[in-house]
């Protein structure tokens, strides 16, 4: 028994970390979303440096420079996100960067398509290697890069959510294929949300939170429960300064809303003065649901009922209209536009209103943006600053402002304090605080559990496009939210 | 930290007005027949033209696009217009029907950009050969010439002693700043160019303002027909070859980022006349057309290079 | 940072201004005389060019010759002619791109009571007229007589009968017209001549080997082609030969290039109409010379032209 072991203290995103990984077995790594699962991984596979701490491969102790030293230590990858060329051919993918060559610089393409089609075959996958990776469907991609892993000699292959896209059948053959990598002795890192998966084909289990260690056990030594215990694991505080305000008359309804793939028959309802928390695990559709409500998505089918009227929301512009504000996830490739100031990207949706004849109005957009930034205490020299100079906290609040600026009354936060200081962050709640107290109603999605708890009024939950579950904030906690979101009941 | 803020809002304007003026001073040194009146009105006036189309494609770069139709459009605005005269329809109307086809042209460029989803490198460069195919057919191949003198006014005239391309050329400039900095068509041009995802999530009807943007374009590109047509008495179906050339590059020269989102028309205005300057310094110092090219040439890499440095020197 | 690229700016404007210094050093008491071309990519012009040096040399004349990049673009001739007035040459000598769009320019150097000698292509007569220009002599040859020479061999060498393929120059330019009209005014005499295809190929070369392919392509039992200048029927040679059909067509063409000589040498092509631009330069700079000494020169200096062919 050869044992592999690691140690990470003191990185930002890690602390403390250790994770000991056997020879031929599947070492499950679980964690909420930010635990750090990812950035382990990262550093192992050469993409980050790790800051301080030990990692040993074969007993020996090893630093790993950059992705190509870890390939060459036999240390292989999957990502979320598949890196493969869709207009190669499987082989071709497989062996990317390290082709065989017949002379130097002419590659041996029969010697090549021959050594793939082996690897496939041993997996068990029935994939003819002279097929285009782009007329493969999304299992059998993600077993050629299973395959591209195994094209050089690997002793540990980490596989990132490698289900998260995949069908049932798919799912089966990709565990077919962990077995009998298993078998001859390659250790895999398994990362995954999902429990009934844990059960199925881990051998061990290293539960990760907010970037710290928390233990690693047998999996036929523990509960589900335990284990998402540990998962959560803290305690609510101060943080969260929420005040209830009086919830008023209905804002907004929807009704058996569907988009292609990504939502499905999703139906709530939202009050003035409410705070509507959703929960889910990437991928469940939360995104997908606010840019599809805001005319962003297609949608098709379903109704919308915005103060009581029946609304169709073809664009942005007409859902801006009927006076919803999007704080979208990624700030900076959707929210804002870096190389505009902070009043004109506060002004933006709202330009009509400060033009006339389309000229526009310097003195009234300065005094708006002014406001906001009084408000909203945005940190900035001046108006004119860009906000690409600004704070990830300020920059939320230049967001912010824009929607008020145009009074919109329902606003879908995503993920609104991601990236944000503790202090910002505080801020960023009290503001909310003061929207519902004026009578908006707040749309709050967030990854974060303690958010979602610390400041909602009611919660959903969502998994694979279907709102698995409802909690008023006083029978909420973080077990039964987990227990919801993974699809557990 | 002043030092640094100006660097950052106002250095590359700066530093292109900076090598204008040293441009200058250099010719003023070598040539005494540089720095003249009626030199640099005749500087002004030969780059009148590019430098309105340049405004276009200032528009166009700012969106995070590119045309390269310009020219052709130029020349078949340049010849519809020349007939449109020679049947003897009044010159204001004429001037309209050229306007109107150069921003037809454009528009219709705009509508395949932002409805048909077609990369504009692609779609401009379709334009490029269809409009010049047009300016050919049109005219199967001839140049139409001889105009009356009222309408050659427009290159030849002058407005107290300035010459009246220049003139064209200033009130553009005046209405493309006023547009830019000071409408919300210009605050869109840039949200745009920006991110075009988060102008969609603005509310900015994005494909409109696109197309809009093309359709300025190609009239701006129809404007330069104009003068051009009354300069030379004559419109040629092959007018304007490279003109798109010559107005990209006098914009990047002026700052504005080919990745959209920044630019402006002063830069460009000070771009258009560093070429026009290097041309007119090196014909009277009698350089050879070959070494003229290699010039050019090399004062856009350099261009590119000081934005490069900018922007390193930014984040 | 800034500085630094400042200087790097500079050094690159001055070195490529250093190369002009060297130019005004070699200026000697003499008047200035420009040669404006057409372009200088053209064997023609370079030709022109080395006759009117010699020109030069010998009466102690400073010469400027500039040319725009392309040989169509009228509005850079316009601006290489509005700089050189502006730079007070005594003289000009212009071949023009465009017949009629050099007119404006040409009222600009008589404005600047600067004489213009028109070289090897004519201005519009009619529009410089309507238009009060007026230019010091015509120095060329008669590119109407020279198309009525290449006709008139055509004819004698397909004995009267045949199907012909012309390549054109850029319409409008008062060259190729002539050319052409010449030529067609010799085989209007041989009625068993047929034109089947007469296109342009702009003056270039690889556009007269894509024309004439496709020409031969839609009449493949071509005898004969004319071309109105050297580089097209080169490059329609070459398009003869790609079809296998080297010596089945009779090549005419026009400027007695000596790549086109040495064809002619070869049995490959008939025959080519010699202008001589180099005689041309050369006689430019003599007469506006004489011009400048107060002399009074005729308004057309004709300059030969003959029929280059194997018995010569």
């Amino acid at each position: 028994m050869r044992d592999v072991r690691k140690t990470f203290p003191g990185v930002l995103a890690l602390d403390d970390v250790c994770l000991e990984l056997r020879k031929g077995e599947v070492h499950i790594l679980l964690g909420e979303n930010g635990a750090g699962k990812s950035t382990l991984m990262k550093i192992l596979s050469g993409a980050y440096q790790k800051n301080d701490g030990q990692i040993f491969l074969d007993g020996a102790e090893i630093e790993i420079r950059n992705p190509r030293h870890a390939r060459d230590l036999g240390i292989g990858i999957i990502y979320q996100e598949f890196i493969l060329v869709p207009y190669l051919k499987v082989g071709e993918n497989i062996f990317l960067g390290h082709e065989p060559y017949l002379l130097p610089g002419i590659i041996d393409q029969k010697r090549m398509l021959q050594a793939a089609q082996v690897i496939l075959d041993d997996l068990g996958v029935e994939i003819d290697v002279r097929t285009k990776v782009v007329d493969l469907g999304v299992g059998e991609q993600q077993l050629v890069e299973v395959a591209k892993a195994l094209s050089i000699e690997t002793k540990i292959l980490i596989m990132d959510e490698p289900t998260s896209a995949l069908t049932e059948q798919e799912i089966d053959v990709l565990f077919a294929a962990i077995g009998k990598l298993k078998a001859k002795g390659v250790s895999i890192i398994y990362i995954s949300h999902r429990m009934d998966e844990l059960f199925t084909i881990g051998d061990r289990v290293t539960v990760l939170r907010d970037g710290r260690f928390v233990g690693t056990h047998e999996v036929n030594e523990i509960s589900r429960a335990e284990l998402i215990r540990e998962m959560v694991g803290r305690e609510l505080n101060e943080q969260f300064p929420k005040q209830k305000a009086v919830v008023g008359e209905e804002l907004l309804r929807v009704e058996g809303l569907s988009t292609r793939g990504m939502v499905s028959d999703v139906s709530f309802s939202l009050r003035r003065g409410e705070v509507l928390g959703i929960s889910g695990l990437l991928g469940s559709g939360r995104t997908e649901l606010a840019s599809a409500l805001f005319g962003a998505g297609k949608i098709d089918s379903g109704s919308i009922f915005v103060r009581g009227r029946h609304c169709h929301i073809r664009s942005p512009r007409a859902a801006i209209d009927l006076g919803l504000g999007y704080l979208t996830e990624d700030r900076k490739s959707r929210g804002l536009i870096l190389d505009l100031s902070v009043k004109d990207n506060i002004c933006l949706p709202s330009v009509n209103r400060f033009s006339r004849f389309g000229i526009m109005q310097a003195d009234r957009e300065e005094e708006a943006a002014g406001r906001y930034r009084r408000e909203l205490r945005i940190k900035t020299p001046s108006l004119n600053q860009k906000v690409v100079y600004l704070s990830g906290g300020n920059q939320q609040k230049v967001i912010l402002g824009k929607w008020l600026c145009l009074e919109a009354e329902i606003l879908i936060f995503d993920e609104p304090t991601r990236g944000i200081d503790v202090g910002a962050k505080v801020e960023i709640y009290q503001l909310i605080n003061q929207l519902a107290a004026r009578g908006a109603g707040i749309i709050m999605i967030s990854s974060e559990l303690p958010e979602i708890l610390g400041m909602s009024d009611r919660i959903l939950v969502m998994s694979r496009g279907k709102i698995v579950g409802e909690f008023s904030s006083a029978e909420a906690t973080q077990e039964k939210i987990l227990h919801c979101a993974l699809g557990e009941n | 930290m002043k030092r640094r803020e100006f660097i950052i809002h106002y250095g590359r304007q700066f530093g292109t007005l900076l090598g204008l003026i040293g441009l200058c001073v250099v010719l003023w040194i070598l040539t005494p027949h540089f720095l003249t009146v009626s030199n640099l009105l005749n500087v002004a006036q030969q780059t009148s033209i590019n430098a309105i189309i340049a405004v276009g494609l200032t528009f166009v770069i700012i969106t995070a696009g590119i045309d390269l139709s310009v020219g052709s459009i130029l020349a078949f605005s340049g010849v519809v217009l020349a007939s449109v005269l020679r049947a003897g329809c009044p010159i204001a109307l004429a001037m309209l029907v050229g306007l109107a086809v150069g921003m037809m042209c454009g528009l219709l460029n705009g509508v395949l950009i932002s409805f048909g989803r077609i990369p504009p490198f692609i779609s401009t460069l379709g334009m490029m050969s269809v409009a010049r195919g047009s300016a050919l057919l049109y005219t199967s191949g001839r140049p139409i010439s001889g105009f009356s003198e009222n309408f050659r006014f427009l290159a030849t005239g002058k407005i107290l002693f300035i010459p009246a391309p220049v003139v064209i050329m200033l009130a553009v400039y005046l209405i493309a700043y006023f547009v830019l900095n000071r409408t919300k068509f210009g605050r869109y041009t840039y949200a745009i160019g920006g991110n075009e995802e988060a102008a969609i999530l603005s509310g900015i009807n994005v494909k409109l303002y696109k197309t809009m943007v093309y359709g300025i374009c190609g009239m701006l590109s129809a404007l330069g027909a104009i003068i051009l047509t009354a300069r030379l008495n004559s419109a040629q179906p092959i007018a304007g070859m490279m003109y798109e050339l010559d107005a990209i590059a006098a914009t990047v020269i002026g700052g504005t980022s080919l990745m959209g989102g920044q630019g402006s028309v002063i830069g460009t205005l000070i771009g258009a006349f560093i070429m026009g300057v290097l041309r007119n310094g090196l014909n009277l110092l009698g350089v050879s057309s070959f070494f003229q090219q290699v010039v050019i040439g090399s004062v856009i890499i350099v261009a590119v290079l000081m934005d490069m440095a900018l922007k390193k020197q930014r984040d | 940072m800034r500085t630094t690229l400042l200087l790097f700016t500079s050094v690159v404007l001055l070195a490529g201004l250093a190369g002009c210094g060297r130019n005004r050093d070699a200026e000697t008491q003499g008047p200035t005389i420009a040669l404006v071309v057409k372009t200088l990519n053209n064997p023609f012009f370079m030709d022109m060019q080395r006759g009117a040096e010699e020109s030069a040399n010998r009466l102690g004349v400073n010469l400027i010759v500039q040319a725009a990049d392309r040989e169509v673009d009228v509005e850079r001739q316009m601006q290489i002619i509005e700089n050189l007035i502006q730079r007070k040459v005594d003289a000009l000598c212009v071949t023009p791109s465009g017949t009629t769009e050099i007119v404006p320019a040409i009222l600009k150097a008589n404005q600047s009571g600067i004489p213009v000698l028109i070289v090897d292509t004519r201005a519009d007569v009619e529009a410089l007229e309507k238009a009060g220009g007026k230019t010091a002599t015509f120095i060329g040859s008669d590119n109407y007589e020279g198309g009525k020479i290449a006709g008139a061999f055509m004819v004698e060498l397909l004995g009267g009968a045949g199907k012909v393929a012309i390549l054109e120059g850029i319409p409008g330019h008062e060259t190729g017209d002539s050319r052409l009209k010449g030529f067609h005014e010799s085989i209007s005499v041989a009625p068993g001549i047929e034109v089947v295809a007469s296109q342009t190929a702009n003056w270039e070369r690889g556009q007269g080997f894509n024309v004439f392919q496709n020409i031969l392509e839609a009449n493949p039992d071509i005898d004969g082609l004319f071309a109105a200048n050297d580089l097209m029927a080169l490059g329609a040679m070459e398009a003869i030969s790609a079809a296998g059909k080297t010596g089945q067509i009779i090549v005419v063409s026009f400027d007695a290039l000596d790549e086109a000589r040495e064809a002619v040498e070869k049995g490959l092509m008939a025959g080519t109409v010699a202008q001589y631009p180099k005689e041309m330069g050369r006689i430019a700079i003599e007469y506006a010379f004489k011009v400048l000494q107060g002399e009074t020169i005729p308004e057309y200096l004709p300059v030969k032209i003959e029929l280059v062919k194997k018995e010569n």
